[in-house]
């Protein structure tokens, strides 16, 4: 059949009551923190999470591999648009995902951090920025007319 | 999911004793900010029981190692080390390729974080090689490890897959590897799985003959060309076709 290139679903072992719980070693699921679009309290951190983790995933997901104390967790599943068109008139999706309010334990806080601060110039990009800013007087100077005609150009007159 | 409590406790014990895994590299190498040691360098690492007690601090704020070495904020690019490959790999133990699989996974946490920080604030991510490089060295475990869960399974039982199947036809007279789902009621009580027709009816026949042909014809122009290409290379190149066949 169609070989694809696309990663292949993961299959999981069937569970039913009273069966051992899924343990996975090396979980392939991602999680990046993101800027709250709406101000949040102080305690609560915005996460966008893969689509198949659940709120006890992430609690132990942050709590096993990155040592964080988790109070609580809520998640929603945010749709992607799909009513901007490219130059073909087709329709393009953007990707769904989910996002995880988490609350963190032991009274902790979290303030997303300033990841672009404003860094000194070096010497190299200072002397590319004069040599830049001489050649647009040089042009500018060159643009304006002759000063002992006032300024009128050429065209007109003797 | 309870991502393996077991590993974690491993990785506790270890860090008791040599207080060096968990830890960051970017840790270790305290004097050169610069540098990431998510990459290549990591293999040069020696083996945990000859190094003596090295006091590296886990970080104690697991949140920040969703986030960069301070020092490489604002920065355009950061330097970073070639992917892992799959030869370095085979070299290295299970356990240890379980830990590099979790530092990659943060690593890459890390990375995303950043993309959708600079998307935020529309400015270049910088250096987003990195990404590719992470996600590369990441298929590149899971193939070792696959291979490594052939080798026992073939040892062990004999069989190579790790799920049964059989090949089968589907409805267009395609035959395919089928491998055997997980279902909790018996085949003939599963509705949807009798919904699926794993037979063609005589029609099919044609298509199926006709989609043979298209395969052999195209096989057939692709090895003609080949066979063009040599022998064209082999009228001007004379000399080189003389030396291949006295070798």
């Amino acid at each position: 059949m169609a070989a694809g290139a696309r990663k292949a679903k993961a299959v999981y072992p069937l569970f039913q009551l009273g069966g051992p719980q899924l343990r996975i070693f090396r979980p392939n699921f991602f999680m990046l923190a993101v800027r709250p679009g709406v101000p949040q309290p102080e305690d609560t951190v915005q996460f966008r999470v893969s689509m198949e983790m659940t709120k006890v995933d992430i609690k132990n997901y942050l709590e096993k591999i990155y040592n964080v104390p988790v109070a609580a967790v809520r998640t929603r599943i945010q749709y992607g648009a799909n009513n901007k068109r490219n130059h073909k008139n087709q329709r393009e999706k953007k990707p769904d995902y989910k996002v995880a309010y988490v609350q963190l334990g032991q009274g902790q806080t979290f303030q997303f951090p300033n990841l672009f601060p404003e860094k000194e110039q070096d010497t190299e990009t200072h002397s590319f920025e004069d040599f830049k800013n001489k050649y647009m007087e040089r042009e500018k100077q060159r643009q304006k007319g002759d000063p002992r005609r006032d300024g009128v150009p050429d065209w007109f007159g003797l | 999911m309870a991502a393996a409590g077991a590993v974690s406790a491993l990785c506790r014990r270890f860090t008791g004793v040599l207080r060096l895994s968990g830890a960051r590299p970017g840790s270790v190498a305290a004097g050169l900010p610069g540098l990431n040691l998510f990459h290549k360098n990591l293999a040069k690492v020696e083996p945990l029981h000859q190094l003596k007690l090295l006091h590296t601090t886990l970080s104690r704020k697991g949140l920040e190692e969703f986030f960069d070495d301070p020092g490489n904020w604002g920065e355009k690019t950061v330097k970073s080390g070639d992917a892992w490959n799959i030869k370095q790999l085979r070299g290295k133990s299970s356990e240890d390729l379980h830990k590099l699989w979790y530092v990659l996974l943060k690593e890459k946490n890390m990375l995303l974080t950043l993309e959708q920080e600079s998307k935020r604030q529309i400015r270049p991510m910088p250096s987003p090689e990195r990404l590719e490089k992470v996600e590369k060295s990441m298929e590149n475990i899971d193939l070792v490890v696959k291979e490594r869960e052939i080798a026992l399974r073939l040892l062990q039982t004999g069989h190579e897959k790790p799920v049964p199947g059989e090949w089968r036809h589907d409805f267009l007279g395609r035959t395919y590897w089928y491998t055997y789902k997980e279902w909790p009621i018996p085949w003939y009580l599963n509705k949807r799985y009798k919904k699926k027709r794993f037979y063609y009816l005589p029609h099919v026949e044609r298509f199926i003959r006709l989609r043979l042909e298209k395969f052999l014809c195209k096989r057939a122009r692709g090895q003609n060309l080949e066979r063009k290409k040599q022998k064209l290379l082999k009228r001007k190149f004379p000399q080189l076709a003389v030396k291949s066949q006295s070798q």
